[in-house]
């Protein structure tokens, strides 16, 4: 018996390639756009810390309404508020923002007033309803 | 018989080729089921200062609250106190240090929020963690 002669052992290119495309082009139609998260944490009142806390002399109150926020019921524009809470955060990292949320705001301003705590390195947020 | 063994030294490359193919369906099929645990309904709100985390604790709870109120975990429909039973399940397995993750809609309001953290609250987990969509640095 003679050796089989060295063409009989070459890989089907063409149909390989084929099926290769056709991987790459599944993966490319299914790929999703990876977004990035960001994770804001806040504290919940809990029954008996609530308490506690609100004792504490450095405090700061922000409320979240639907479309604005304000500080003691004044509305203010989120610059004026951004800097108010660096100039905070730098003299006292540790202080706790109590943020107070209309029920119906919408995550995007609950989220705008964390990321603006989280900008000026507050991480103690006590999130509350407005009542 | 010398030149019977030679011939099945050759390796069977045809086979290989099909079992190759077998094992990358394999990881492909498994891969999409992973996915699909996040809720792609839900756009997240944005979050310009915040930093972007790369890793996720494995531990974690996401709770995935969609515009109307509507809750799931993993994509599984749930009521709020279905979701209470469920984290109080996982505070007696794994502890309070157990992160909660809320992965709500841009648009959903905070009534429906402040359910969901009531219902965390109540079991014993006072940290929870709104999602956001990391767009700055």
């Amino acid at each position: 018996m003679r050796r089989k002669p060295p063409e009989q052992l070459n890989v089907p290119m063409s149909s390989m390639i084929d099926i290769v495309f056709l991987l790459l082009i599944y993966f490319i139609v299914t790929a999703r756009e990876e977004v990035t998260e960001a994770h804001l944490a806040v504290n919940l009142p809990a029954p008996g810390v609530a308490k506690a806390s609100e004792n504490k002399p450095q405090m700061m109150e922000i409320e979240v309404h639907p479309g604005y926020l304000s500080v003691r019921g004044m509305r203010l524009p989120i610059q004026e508020i951004a800097n108010t809470l660096v100039r905070l955060g730098k003299n006292d990292p540790d202080i706790t923002v109590l943020v107070k949320v209309n029920l119906s705001a919408r995550a995007e301003d609950l989220v705008t007033a964390l990321d603006l705590c989280s900008a000026a390195n507050l991480n103690n947020l006590n999130v509350v309803t407005l009542k | 018989m010398r030149e019977r063994s030679d011939d099945t030294l050759e390796t069977p490359i045809t086979s290989m080729i099909d079992i190759v193919f077998l094992l990358i369906i394999f990881f492909v099929v498994t891969a999409q089921v992973d996915k699909d645990v996040v809720d792609e309904s839900i756009t997240l709100a944005q979050a310009k200062n915040a930093p972007a985390i790369d890793a996720v604790d494995p531990r974690s709870v996401t709770i995935n609250l969609n515009k109307d109120g509507k809750i799931n975990v993993a994509l599984q429909p749930m009521s709020i106190s279905q979701l209470q039973q469920l984290l109080l399940a996982m505070r007696t397995q794994a502890g309070s240090a157990i992160p909660v993750l809320i992965r709500c809609d841009y648009e959903t309001q905070f009534r429906h929020i402040d359910r969901v953290m009531q219902a965390a609250a109540s079991t014993g987990l006072y940290r929870v963690r709104l999602i956001a969509e990391a767009t700055g640095g």
